[in-house]
């Protein structure tokens, strides 16, 4: 059960960065490996901002909106004008692996390579049968969980969500009605990025943090996105969930030094036997690719 | 001097890895992350023989060359049926699963703290000690490797494969057989890569796992892209980017504790300008289209 719970609170990690990682796939098809990159920022982010003298809830929402800015301007100097050209699929995903590279090393070269930690000291835990929790292990991820849980209301409720969905749903068409694609995409990326955001700061609140954690988590993620689908939005949170417990249960019944291995065996077997997750439905042929 | 002859060492072994690399990215527009696993099973399985079996070191260089094209089938299955990112995404979980291979067998590769002791190589009796008598030696070796990279290009291989990288739905209407030519490119290149691995592993004396990770392989992909493909040309200037640009950053003198970093942001910062200035690399023919 404890095992359970652990891998559970983990996964609700995993989803978020799945999500936001099919936010951006399943609408513009970028393969967006910076989000790694902007999730290995926030936690600087944070500890800048608490450090010249703010509280730290102004630096958390302030490493938040920064995080989504940088995201909207990957997309406006980056990814936009590839689209424009009609880019093939490979160039997005070198462009954004050149652009992982230079967050990520920026990063390294102003605070350096080593593992830092937001909190000090021992952390409060809570027992209740026979299940123990720390305190910071369980806020990140129900923080994260809200911010998802937000997301997914808005993209159902508002107008502008319903206009993501569509660009999902058939990119052409929508800019064919007279939507704004380009206003559309600093929604999406912006969003994302405030969600990794989020997800990375659970994170690192609970287990610390250094430069080079994005792009695992951003591979774990793209593993979410796929064993979920990429039909709908809940398939990745559900897939990041599965895998985080997944995972968990590997850790304690095995080893860890096997747990990248099950993940990625698990990727290969859902994209050759389920390659649209586990959330695929039929669609009509002209609905498809 | 002995510096002047490490660095030429570097620059041939980066030099084949660069050219096998091409032979699918650049010839087969086949783009993949999991090279530096072909590198690291053509180094292992040489390594071994060697040290454990005291081999010869060709033969132990052709073992580790065969063992590399033969584990290449677990990419080159895979391309039959996936394109573009998936296809990446395949070759991401390819690359995890070979390392962790090699960071956990640990009774056949030492785990972790690598194998030790591996000699210089020695050819009917006359012992290469000197780095002077390795740089002839192994110049020699991709001199050869190059030239047949050369001659590929032109040869009736060279041609379907590069019919297959700009269309491959009309290069099967013609009869060409695509399964099948992805996996003669897949075993070519990985045995290439794999005689690297082996040189490698002779000139250093000592491997381990993390020569031969994810990173590796992203960093052998941006040298490739960034020198060019489509020709012998592009990825030589590929390998020798990657040579200098770490010595003129010693020219520079910067602090040994960043030069690693400002070496990959310069990467990473070259990758987008590539993406967006000239896609097909300083010296490259072919691009993404």
């Amino acid at each position: 059960m404890q095992i359970f719970l652990n891998g559970l609170l983990q996964g609700i990690l995993f989803g978020a960065i799945g999500v936001a990682f099919s936010l951006v796939y399943r609408t513009t098809k970028v393969f967006h490996l910076a989000l790694g990159g902007i999730g290995a920022l926030a936690p600087y982010l944070v500890l800048a901002t608490i450090a010249i003298g703010l509280p730290a809830w102004v630096a958390v929402i302030f490493a938040v909106l920064a995080a989504a800015c940088l995201g909207v301007l990957i997309d406006e100097s980056i990814h936009w004008p590839f689209s424009r050209k009609r880019a093939p699929a490979e160039v997005h995903l070198i462009a954004s692996l050149g652009v992982y590279l230079v967050i990520v090393q920026s990063i390294a070269l102003i605070w350096g390579n080593e593992t830092q930690v937001l909190r000090m000291g021992v952390d409060q835990t809570w027992t209740a049968f026979e299940v123990t929790l720390a305190q910071a292990q369980v806020l990140g991820p129900a923080l994260t969980l809200a911010a998802t849980v937000g997301l997914f209301v808005w993209l159902n409720g508002a107008s502008r969500g319903l206009e993501l969905r569509a660009l999902a749903d058939n990119p052409i068409l929508v800019s064919l009605l007279g939507r704004n694609v380009r206003t559309l995409r600093r929604w999406i990326f912006g969003l994302s990025a405030a969600l990794a955001a989020i997800a990375a700061l659970a994170v690192a609140w609970d287990v610390g943090f250094d430069p080079h954690v994005g792009l695992k988590a951003v591979l774990l993620g793209m593993v979410a996105m796929i064993i979920g689908g990429t039909g709908s939005f809940i398939g990745p949170f559900v897939g990041g969930v599965l895998l985080g417990v997944l995972r968990a249960e590997v850790v304690w019944f095995g080893s860890a030094r096997w747990e990248e291995a099950v993940t990625f065996t698990l990727l290969g077997l859902f994209l050759f036997f389920r390659p649209l997750g586990i959330f695929a439905r039929r669609v009509r042929l002209e609905e498809g690719a | 001097m002995n510096y002047l002859y490490h660095l030429i060492i570097y620059f041939e072994i980066y030099a084949i890895v660069a050219m096998s690399l091409n032979l699918l990215i650049g010839y087969g527009g086949l783009l993949q992350v999991a090279h530096a696993a072909y590198y690291g099973i053509g180094a292992y399985a040489a390594a071994l023989l060697w040290t454990k079996l005291g081999w010869g070191f060709f033969s132990g260089l052709a073992v580790g060359a065969f063992a590399a094209g033969v584990m290449s089938l677990l990419v080159s299955l895979p391309a039959w049926r996936f394109k573009g990112d998936y296809f990446v995404m395949i070759s991401i979980a390819v690359q995890t699963l070979i390392y962790a291979t090699l960071y956990n067998w640990i009774e056949l590769t030492n785990g972790p703290f690598g194998i030790s002791g591996i000699a210089r190589p020695v050819i009917a009796g006359y012992s290469f000690v000197t780095t002077g008598s390795i740089t002839v030696l192994y110049g020699a070796l991709a001199l050869g490797l190059g030239m047949i990279m050369a001659l590929l290009k032109w040869s009736p291989f060279g041609r379907v494969l590069q019919a297959m990288r700009d269309d491959e739905l009309a290069a099967r209407s013609i009869g060409i057989p695509v399964n099948w030519l992805k996996l003669q490119a897949f075993a070519l290149a990985s045995a290439m890569v794999g005689i690297a691995g082996g040189l490698y592993a002779s000139y250093v004396s000592y491997i381990d796992p993390t020569s031969f990770s994810l990173n590796e392989s992203i960093l052998m992909l941006s040298m490739v892209i960034i020198g060019g493909t489509g020709n012998v040309r592009g990825p030589l200037t590929g390998a020798a980017v990657l040579i200098l640009l770490p010595e003129a950053l010693r020219f520079v003198q910067l602090p040994d504790a960043v030069a690693a970093n400002v070496r990959l942001l310069a990467y990473g910062l070259l990758l987008v300008i590539m993406m967006h200035l000239r896609p097909q690399g300083l010296a490259g023919t072919y691009r993404y289209q």
